[in-house]
């Protein structure tokens, strides 16, 4: 099993990336507020505030999704469907997509079950 | 990797500099940079710094300010570094006087590397022993030698 870790950038994209998550075969997963360290820093911690021009167009929000993923075919089933969406990973900025193995894990509702 | 030892000469440390007014501390700065590097308008220089403090302070407490500026007046990144005679009372986090002040100054087109820079400056700077170090320092060698130490240390 997996932990897929998705930092979506572009909030806008969410709903499309959650269906795309569906499709893919997740149909469970926690979505987190989150906010990038640029804005952070340059609205939050005022050494940096000199910095809000150079981060300008970042997104100063995005959104964490973290699913527990069976195998490595459900993640690239996730990627082939998501990377078009949102603009491409490789692109810059479109967010960030990583797995982390999951050893053991309790407390997961059984696929056919999941919304 | 952007350092800050390759970026602080000698003779751009100030030990036991008199001035009380920031904006004097500043273009005292400004002038020991401009001996050590060209500097297109200094005035410039100080008015860029000075209207960074306008937008809030760069005092990061402990006694500690890293006046900063992007500013074309210079080709690279470049810091001088002050230790005042007396604290001078300032907009700081904590309350407390300020006696250690880096300013730092970097052209706009390299906004990354003077980032790293001001970062690393902040985390020596929050560092106790580094601190001592800077205000036992005896001589401007002494103090450059501090500095690189709590580079080295990260």
């Amino acid at each position: 099993m997996k932990l897929l870790v998705f930092v979506l950038n572009n909030e806008e994209f969410l709903e499309e990336v959650l269906e795309a998550y569906v499709e893919a075969g997740v149909t469970g997963a926690t979505i987190l507020d989150s906010e990038g360290m640029g804005r952070f820093l340059a609205y939050e911690v005022p050494l940096f505030a000199a910095f809000k021009e150079f981060m300008k167009g970042n997104k100063p929000y995005n959104k964490t999704i973290l699913s527990v993923v069976k195998d490595m075919q459900t993640v690239d089933r996730v990627r082939k469907l998501v990377d078009p969406l949102i603009g491409g990973l490789d692109n810059g900025g479109t967010g960030i997509m990583f797995t982390v193995p999951v050893d053991w894990v309790s407390g997961l509702v059984p696929e056919e079950e999941e919304v | 990797m952007e350092g800050i030892c390759n970026r602080l000469a000698p003779r751009c440390v100030l030990l036991d500099v008199q001035e009380q007014d920031l904006k004097q501390i500043i273009r005292t700065m400004v002038t020991a940079l401009t001996a050590e590097v060209p500097v297109s308008d200094p005035d410039r220089l100080v008015r860029e710094v000075m209207a960074r403090e306008q937008l809030s302070s760069t005092c990061i407490g402990n006694g500690c300010a890293i006046p900063h500026a992007h500013s074309d007046t210079v080709h690279t990144s470049l810091i001088v570094a002050a230790r005042l005679a007396t604290a001078v009372t300032l907009d700081t986090p904590d309350g407390l006087p300020v006696s250690l002040v880096f300013l730092l100054v970097g052209p706009a087109r390299r906004a990354m590397a003077h980032l790293k820079l001001l970062s690393k400056l902040a985390r020596i700077l929050h560092d106790e022993e580094s601190r001592k170090s800077l205000r036992a320092a005896t001589s401007a060698d002494e103090f450059l030698g501090a500095i690189c130490k709590g580079e080295m240390n990260g």
